[in-house]
């Protein structure tokens, strides 16, 4: 059948385009998740704080990048970084129009929202934590930076870790609105080779079934991840 | 019994006030070494309270706290509050006095030998073999050296708090403090963790006990400190005192708690 | 701040809300009723439908929205079939395309938000109810399904206010809902942050709505779980 050629790896097939497409896909929601956990962390102090200012703050985040639709984000970074990077360019005597790159807007914009959800998993990591180890920490001559390299963070990661699993695969899928910038991943890549074959269910099927893969292999990953952490508690993380 | 003249621990005339509620109106003890304190005391006289002060896990709104010579340096803030001059004095006489808590605080995420070698190994920077060897001989000493690499979630309650002991004697404490160590545990419990105490005490250690453990404050301990709403009501042996304290708090106290 | 061009642009934006409410009550409802139908396949022990079930959920939850609504919008004018029957002007308009393919997805997430409440649904009452006659529709009518929503009604508000950021989504398949029109103004102007000053706060408000109005019906729903009214108290001196 010419479908089949059409997403193999022969001269006119577009399977390596796609595979190629795919690896990006994943590399720029890395990038995002790394930047989101910045942010995230970040805001889970500000909000967790004592300052009624940083709460604010922290909560006003949260909302705004919650509550705006993923699109209009990518927008704000990918064309206010543009202009943004133009008038720097300007400044440097460059002319004409400078573009963001496409990979770094989209993992900034994906970046960004990921960070508000990751916050409140680590907002509640932190706070299902016991408070009396945290006191054995002291208790025992701990200083704070010891206490927070040792006992703080090791536990907010393994509480954090299923509501983490969930922002990858959200962050996987935001990744797909990616493709308005021009950045080659895989939607993009996918909407390109229906556009040129006029194979739109083909294409768009066979992008989707990828999508469907990475989503599932995230699973699998975070499964035995959780398995593996969970591994001190009696009956699984989140209990005991 | 100790007959030492070295003066372990001391506190002078600690007070503590939660707003309008004044906890401890002026405690003060001395702790020879080897003695056994066991301090008694109804809900709410500040007993836990005051054990927390003497590891600055609380801070004394006025008084002193003095480890084997070593006064905790303190300073007045703007607001009038008192805190620590120096925090890492603090952790460093922390290092000095081994807690353990009514609710283990055992580090969920290690296992029982990675938490006695926690202390000695990162705080200490004691080498790694050697803090490895007496954490074992530890846990066998407490009765759980099988129990090397389990975590604390898998541990009964008496288990768990045998390591939380082991893990503040790994840290060769001048003076163990106990809050309450029994209060959390199931009755059949209760008796591992008094055992590994008295056998403590009949090593010669320094221990502090807030309990609740009639038993242990008549047999193991060689004075007894009975608090009463913030202030030490009596003081003395607990064979004195149990037969005649001359306070009529202390006598219904007792009644109260005979089993 | 140029007051004018702001002005100006929230005039356009809020133009375009009928068309964004639009699509987020019609996907929304649809959703749900299909939602309602694949929970059903699923908590019925019935191993085919649940296989279905699972496989759409699987499906509808592991892939992008975007990835969903090309498929929809430009892989069914593949089908000649389509293309001659009697729905194809339904099918053609890009916002019952959208329409559909929010609903289709917003069901995947829903279904699962449904059998979680099902599932919640305490044994014990189930069996009370049994034990004085009741089964089959009457069972789910009066017992289940009553309870069950109140159960699912917290992650459902979740999921609505997710929809009405995913509406945004339709502007790349030509619909004129607020961000289309936002991106548009951007792109002419490229004043960004201005323009996504003010789309962000349509957004915002409307989210705003949607969660007092999930939190009025909580309330509405929950009255065996706040506290008595005073006139129904007991007192002394009353029978029993």
């Amino acid at each position: 059948m010419s479908m089949l050629r059409l997403i193999g790896f022969g001269p006119e097939g577009w399977a390596g385009l796609l595979l190629l497409a795919a690896l990006t896909t994943i590399a720029v929601t890395l990038t995002a998740l790394a930047i989101g956990a910045v942010f995230g962390a970040l805001v889970a102090w500000a909000r967790l704080s004592r300052s009624l200012t940083a709460r604010l703050l922290g909560d006003a985040y949260t909302t705004v990048f919650r509550g705006v639709p993923e699109l209009l984000v990518i927008y704000l970074c990918y064309f206010g970084g543009s202009t943004l990077v133009t008038r720097i360019g300007a400044l440097f005597g460059g002319e004409g129009f400078m573009g963001l790159p496409s990979f770094l807007a989209g993992a900034l914009a994906v970046g960004t929202i990921s960070g508000s959800y990751q916050a409140e998993v680590f907002r509640g990591a932190y706070l299902a934590m016991s408070p009396g180890e945290i006191e054995a920490g002291r208790a025992i001559g701990m200083s704070k930076m010891l206490r927070f390299r040792r006992i703080i963070i090791p536990q907010v990661l393994r509480f954090a870790l299923p509501g983490l699993g969930n922002v990858w695969q959200l962050s996987l899928k935001d990744s797909a609105l990616i493709s308005v910038t021009g950045l080659a991943e895989l939607l993009r890549e996918s909407q390109v080779a229906a556009g040129s074959t006029h194979e739109y269910l083909l294409f768009f099927a066979t992008g989707g079934a990828l999508y469907l893969m990475m989503t599932s292999v995230s699973n699998r990953v975070f499964d035995a991840a959780e398995a593996h952490v969970g591994r001190s508690f009696r009956g699984g993380i989140g209990r005991g | 019994m100790s007959q030492s003249p070295v003066v372990a621990l001391e506190a002078r005339n600690i007070h503590k006030t939660y707003g309008a509620l004044a906890v401890l109106k002026g405690i003060s003890l001395q702790a020879h070494e080897g003695d056994v304190i066991a301090i008694l005391g109804a809900s709410g006289s500040g007993k836990s309270t005051f054990l927390r002060c003497i590891n600055m896990l609380e801070t004394p709104d006025d008084g002193e706290i003095i480890v084997a010579g070593e006064t905790i340096l303190m300073r007045r803030r703007h607001d009038g509050r008192l805190e620590p001059r120096d925090r890492k004095q603090v952790d460093r006489i922390r290092t000095e006095l081994g807690m353990v808590f009514q609710s283990f605080n055992l580090w969920s995420h290690m296992t029982i030998l990675q938490n006695v070698i926690e202390g000695p190994i990162h705080v200490q920077k004691r080498p790694r073999a050697e803090c490895m060897a007496e954490a074992r001989a530890l846990l066998e000493k407490v009765g759980i050296g099988d129990k090397c690499d389990h975590y604390p979630a898998h541990l009964s309650g008496g288990q768990q708090q045998r390591a939380a002991i082991a893990r503040a004697l790994a840290m060769r404490p001048k003076v163990m403090l106990f809050d309450e160590p029994t209060s959390a545990l199931d009755p059949e419990l209760v008796g591992e963790v008094l055992r590994v105490m008295r056998a403590l005490a009949e090593e010669g250690r320094t221990m502090l006990v807030v309990t609740h453990e009639m038993g242990f404050a008549r047999n193991v301990a060689d004075r007894v400190m009975f608090l009463d709403e913030g202030r030490v009501e009596v003081e003395g042996p607990p064979a004195e005192l149990f037969r005649d304290s001359g306070s009529e708090r202390f006598r219904q106290f007792i009644s109260g708690h005979e089993r | 701040m140029d007051i004018d061009f702001l002005t100006s642009t929230f005039l356009q934006l809020l133009a375009a809300v009928p068309t964004t409410i639009g699509l987020f009550v019609l996907s929304v409802s649809s959703g749900a009723v299909l939602a309602v139908v694949l929970a059903w396949m699923r908590v019925s022990g019935n191993f085919v439908l649940d296989r279905i079930a699972r496989a759409y959920v699987l499906v509808f939850r592991g892939s992008p929205l975007l990835i969903q609504m090309f498929l929809v919008y430009y892989g069914m004018s593949q089908f000649g079939v389509i293309r001659r029957s009697l729905i194809w002007p339904l099918l053609r308009d890009p916002f019952s395309c959208a329409t559909i393919s929010l609903a289709l997805c917003t069901a995947g997430y829903a279904a699962e938000i449904f059998r979680g409440g099902v599932l919640g649904v305490p044994g014990p009452q189930i069996e009370a109810a049994r034990a004085c006659g009741m089964s089959g529709f009457l069972l789910v009518r009066r017992i289940i399904a009553p309870i069950a929503l109140r159960q699912a009604l917290p992650a459902y508000s979740t999921e609505v206010v997710l929809m009405m950021k995913a509406t945004a989504l339709a502007s790349l398949v030509t619909v004129w809902e607020v961000t289309g029109v936002a991106q548009r103004i951007i792109s002419h102007t490229y004043r960004t942050m201005e323009v996504f000053l003010c789309a962000a706060a349509i957004y915002l408000v409307l989210n705003f709505i949607i969660v007092r109005l999930m939190g009025w019906l909580e309330y509405r729903l929950s009255p065996h779980l706040r506290a008595m009214p005073q006139h129904a108290r007991p007192r002394p001196g009353m029978v029993g």
